[in-house]
């Protein structure tokens, strides 16, 4: 029953949202509904589970005085901060907000802003064409970079950079996207006929 | 290093110290915002395309706004949020915004409150902030059922049926045009969910990076426009004739592009003559 029960829910589960999606039955929306507000209740929570994850996780690297543990102390200080300001003051005036805009956005900002330094040092360092695939992916690199800035648009290069885009990138990007939904239809119809039963974890 | 043999002009091209690429691109980013280039911006197919979505919205009618990002892709995508708003309420066009992203309600109050106040919009009335709600899918497909079920409260924890704009729209089906703005994939569920199940039209801006990404859905017209990164931006802000971030930050984004393919180039002329010298060598 431990592993019959789950595949009979999801069958039953799974079944019943296919059907909702062809009908306007009133009794099945309904329960489309129930199943929505679930999703959510349970994402709710798992929000929750991340929350105290991560604070077991940097609280017993404290304790052990772990490498770096410095830093957990400053996550575990900066985690129960804002809770308790948001608790006391309200997420929406006070000092959240103000942690928020001078704090947080800035710092992630940055983290963020540093990529482009990164990115300058690596291809010049391991952007090479040691092949001629990696020429031409360099070549069409270089040419929708320059193509997607005034710059490149001085020497009309935005016409060669819109063609890449539209020709070879779609025709990539358009195999992949019927790949991977023809995958997630025969994956989700194994799960509801219960032949794929990995998610109820080993040896189901 | 102290004794190493010399292994030429080459070898110590490609070995660059990288503080000194930092350094360089600093002033290349820095110098053109402190002294602009003005160069020339032109109109692609997608901003035109985005634009003329919003132009066809009529005063007094509703879009959503949907705020998909956080603080990390602000510099990028806070433009085009911006201008979005500032068309909008130009055009006397309501909002109701929201946010899939916990960090993006900071965002979200900054920007919608700034537009809003330039142009006189009463909250309530002309423009609601419906906030966070956990799970974007479940959130995009009951807002097609009913915004006001799907938020409760707003973000200020306002009932949503004591708010009048909500009072007249309650679905996807009151609202002629759907914008995300986005640093992530949310674009292609909006497509999907609120598109591809409720009919709605969707249009979307995105970073340069996810741009490519949404490419195929605005060439199958599922998606009715986009902005692609900073560019994009710059591009729509000309054509609502209100420059903004995105202008100013062209002329940096050209020499910080321009400086990466130098970059590029110095890199693969110094490793292929390396290679040839190698070779040569024995």
């Amino acid at each position: 029953m431990k592993k019959t029960g789950p595949v009979i829910l999801g069958f039953l589960v799974g079944t019943l949202m296919l059907i909702q999606f062809f009908t306007p039955n009133e009794w099945i929306e309904a329960r489309y509904n129930n199943v929505l507000d679930w999703k959510q209740v349970v994402f709710g929570i798992t929000l929750i589970l991340g929350v105290i994850s991560l604070f077991v996780y940097h609280w017993k690297k404290i304790e052990k005085r772990s490498e770096g543990w410095g830093y957990s102390v400053v996550t575990v200080a900066g985690l129960l901060f804002m809770i308790v300001v948001a608790l006391i003051f309200s997420p929406e005036r006070g000092p959240y907000p103000w942690m928020f805009d001078h704090v947080q956005a800035p710092m992630q900002a940055t983290m963020f802003a540093l990529l482009a330094f990164y990115v300058a040092s690596a291809s010049y360092r391991a952007f090479r064409a040691r092949s001629f695939h990696a020429a031409l992916l360099l070549i069409a690199g270089v040419v929708v970079m320059l193509g997607r800035v005034p710059l490149g648009e001085l020497i009309g290069l935005q016409h060669v950079s819109s063609w890449i885009l539209d020709y070879p990138n779609l025709a990539a990007k358009r195999g992949i996207l019927i790949g991977v939904g023809l995958g997630m239809v025969s994956t989700a119809i194994k799960i509801i006929v219960g032949i794929e039963r990995t998610y109820l974890g080993k040896g189901a | 290093m102290a004794g190493a043999p010399d292994r030429g002009l080459f070898h110590r091209l490609m070995n660059i110290d990288r503080r000194v690429i930092f350094l360089i691109i600093a002033l290349s980013v820095a110098l053109p915002i402190l002294l602009p280039l003005n160069l020339p911006i032109g109109a692609s197919r997608e901003a035109d395309a985005y634009y003329e979505a919003m132009e066809a919205l009529r005063p007094g009618e509703t879009m959503i706004f949907s705020f998909d990002y956080e603080p990390d892709t602000m510099a990028e995508l806070d433009p085009m949020s911006l201008a979005t708003l500032r068309h909008a309420f130009r055009k006397d066009v309501r909002v109701i915004a929201l946010t899939n992203y916990a960090g993006g309600a900071g965002i979200a109050e900054r920007i919608l409150h700034e537009a809003a106040e330039e142009h006189g919009k009463e909250y309530g009335t002309d423009y609601v902030f419906l906030g966070y709600n956990p799970d974007w899918s479940a959130t995009m497909l009951r807002m097609g059922e009913s915004i006001r079920r799907t938020f409760p409260t707003d973000h200020y924890r306002t009932p949503t049926d004591e708010i009048p704009l909500l009072a007249e729209v309650d679905s996807y089906a009151n609202v002629p045009l759907l914008v995300t703005v986005t640093a992530s994939a949310l674009a292609e569920y909006w497509v999907i969910w609120a598109g591809g199940k409720f009919d709605q039209k969707v249009i979307a801006g995105a970073t340069a990076i996810q741009a490519v990404l949404v490419y195929p859905y605005f060439q199958t017209g599922q998606l009715s426009g986009f902005l692609g990164g900073l560019k994009g931006a710059a591009e729509y802000e000309r054509s609502i004739d209100v420059d903004g971030a995105g202008v100013r930050g062209m002329d940096a984004q050209s020499m910080a592009h321009l400086l990466i393919v130098v970059f590029i180039l110095i890199g693969n002329v110094a490793f292929l003559l390396h290679r040839m010298q190698g070779r040569r060598g024995g």
